[in-house]
């Protein structure tokens, strides 16, 4: 990246808290101001066609498909374990589809060649689950570390720019902290700084709600619509928390068992008649989801085979 | 009997499978290496941490083992009243063998063990993943620039260990024991030859650095991200690396000394 090309990242750090008690409203019943501007879907960003992906005898993913616009909000919520972590690091190139193709701005990721993949990937700001915040350097120059490889920018520059994503995050008075010294809140607003140092054209979440406190919560999903509305960033959206993902998002895909389960804006969702979706939303221990990870019968498991 | 075939069969496989992704994982290292003119700082770093910090260990045993040396040498000589060949005796064993074999052993327990568990953690926690997603090569950002600082550490961390052998024989040989420093100085000189003797102790330091580092973050960036599975993969360097060495050594010693 290029000194002229930078984005000024247009999320004015001060303002973002104040919007924080609107997200957190109540998603059903509600409709949601923000959703019709961007019913009508454009551009695919990211498409999956047809994606199996097995893990030894385990089938991840079974013919899976889906499209995730471009400068939208995209949500994927499914239960643990459905995926979606696996779904974000094949679109990543991390993983490669045992049949079906990913495709990223047309191309197909696991095709490219080692550059080319790593171009594309410059362009592609993720937030890890565990956060992956390099334990050897402190808060500043994790956040400065992919500046520091991908550009040669002046020092003070670099400085301002990691400031400013700092602050963003609330964190800008952590910068000499080394990441052993973080909570795991703190580590995964960290990550989310360095996700977004580089200005990427899109971003992958995977749950960065988890270990937020509720005001923190509020800022982290007032930042992550702001890039969004205000910079176009595509942004995908991992989350089990409903109310939180179902406000910002414009599209929301449910996983399960491999499969797209549903699909649709979040009001739809909301009104779904499906028990599945009816389910997973209202957070019901009982219904057609699986709680438990295929197991055998519990009877035969706890009383030892031969009392079964 | 026929599972025990299987079963050989199977890890001579795994063991081949291993063998063949450290190859591919050090020629995409070596690749890497050139890029490292550009960034001199990440080498330093690492110079520092591998060879600076396994200075003290080295020093100390280098003392030791040339103090011993003068002794088991004295006494030996001292039979035939060869006492003045006590330096060139305790400089040949230093510079052709002990030198670099022991150094390159410590070096593996010191330096090699903390690289592997280094690596394997940083892999475990999905460090070298998010460099990945950040369009950064861990093996040309983490690996090469540890490969390439062991490497040049291991021949001077030997020369050192050589330098201070021969010092700790000179303390106890004319030190404690009496022989003349005089003789104990020219024999040595006129005994240790530059080429044959420590050109080829630098070359073993050489060679033993490189699969001692090789092997250690080859170790770490294909362990298993547990625990567990760093754990294993650190005992294995250490394993691993004194078998290397120790073979090595007698095939080098092989081509150079006979
Ligand atoms: N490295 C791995 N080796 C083998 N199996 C794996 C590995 N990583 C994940 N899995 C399996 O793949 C499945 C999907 O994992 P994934 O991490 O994508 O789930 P997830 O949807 O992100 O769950 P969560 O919401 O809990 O993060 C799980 O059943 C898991 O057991
Ligand atoms: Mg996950």
């Amino acid at each position: 990246m290029r000194y002229g090309q930078l984005r000024e990242p247009a999320f004015g750090v001060a303002r973002s808290v104040q919007y924080a008690p609107q997200t957190l409203r109540k998603v059903t019943g509600c409709p949601l101001p923000t959703m019709a501007p961007y019913a009508a879907m454009d551009e695919t960003h990211i498409s999956i066609e047809q994606v199996s992906f097995s893990r030894g005898d385990r089938l991840i993913f079974d013919g899976i498909s889906m499209e995730i616009p471009r400068g939208r909000i995209t949500a994927i919520m499914g239960p643990s374990g459905t995926g979606k972590t696996t779904l974000l690091r094949l679109i990543g190139g991390q993983l490669v589809p045992d049949s079906g193709r990913v495709l990223v701005n047309g191309l197909e990721v696991a095709s490219l060649s080692r550059r080319r993949l790593y171009e594309l990937r410059k362009r592609m700001g993720m937030l890890f689950q565990s956060g992956a915040l390099l334990t050897d350097l402190s808060v500043f120059e994790n956040v400065a570390f992919p500046l520091r490889e991908h550009s040669r920018m002046p020092e003070d520059m670099i400085r301002d720019m990691v400031l400013m994503k700092l602050q963003a995050v609330g964190l800008r008075g952590a910068t000499e902290l080394m990441p052993a010294e973080l909570s795991g809140g703190m580590a995964r607003r960290v990550a989310l700084a360095r996700s977004i140092v580089l200005d990427p054209e899109m971003i992958m979440y995977d749950e960065p709600f988890t270990g937020l406190d509720p005001i923190t919560m509020g800022t982290i999903v007032t930042l992550i619509k702001r890039l969004n509305r205000a910079l176009g960033i595509t942004s995908l959206l991992v989350s089990h928390d409903v109310e939180e993902t179902l406000s910002i998002a414009d599209h929301v895909i449910l996983i399960s068992a491999g499969k797209v389960v549903e699909a649709g804006l979040p009001a739809e969702l909301a009104a779904s008649a499906s028990p599945w979706v009816q389910q997973f939303i209202q957070g019901l221990p009982d219904g057609p989801v699986p709680f438990h990870y295929p197991a055998p019968d519990p009877l035969e498991q706890f009383l030892g085979g031969d009392h079964a | 009997m026929l599972d025990l075939f299987a079963g050989l069969g199977a890890a001579t496989l795994s063991a081949l499978q291993r063998t063949g992704r450290g190859f591919i994982f050090l020629l995409r290292t070596l690749a890497g290496v050139p890029l490292l003119l550009a960034r001199p700082g990440l080498l330093v770093k690492e110079l520092f941490s591998t060879g600076v910090q396994s200075l003290l260990i080295i020093l100390v045993s280098g003392l030791f083992v040339g103090m011993v040396l003068g002794l088991q040498g004295y006494v030996t000589l001292s039979k035939f009243g060869a006492e003045e060949s006590l330096g060139v005796m305790v400089a040949l064993s230093l510079v052709r063998e002990l030198g670099p074999v022991v150094t390159a052993l410590l070096f593996a327990g010191r330096a090699g063990s903390a690289l592997t568990a280094e690596i394997g953690l940083m892999k475990s926690t999905e460090q070298l993943s998010g460099m990945e997603m950040m369009a950064v090569d861990p093996i040309h950002r983490v690996i090469a620039p540890r490969l390439t600082a062991g490497f040049i550490a291991m021949p001077i961390l030997a020369a050192l260990f050589s330098a201070v052998g021969i010092l700790g024989g000179y303390l106890v040989g004319v030190g404690l024991l009496g022989v003349d420093a005089g003789s104990f100085m020219s024999q040595m000189q006129a005994g240790v030859d530059w080429r044959i003797d420590v050109l080829n102790g630098v070359i073993k330091s050489i060679a033993f650095g490189f699969v001692v580092t090789w092997i250690a973050v080859f170790e770490g960036y294909d362990a298993v991200p547990t625990s567990e599975g760093v754990s294993q993969a650190t005992t294995r360097t250490v394993v691993h690396s004194a078998l290397a060495v120790l073979a090595l050594d007698f095939v080098l010693t092989g081509l150079m000394f006979t």
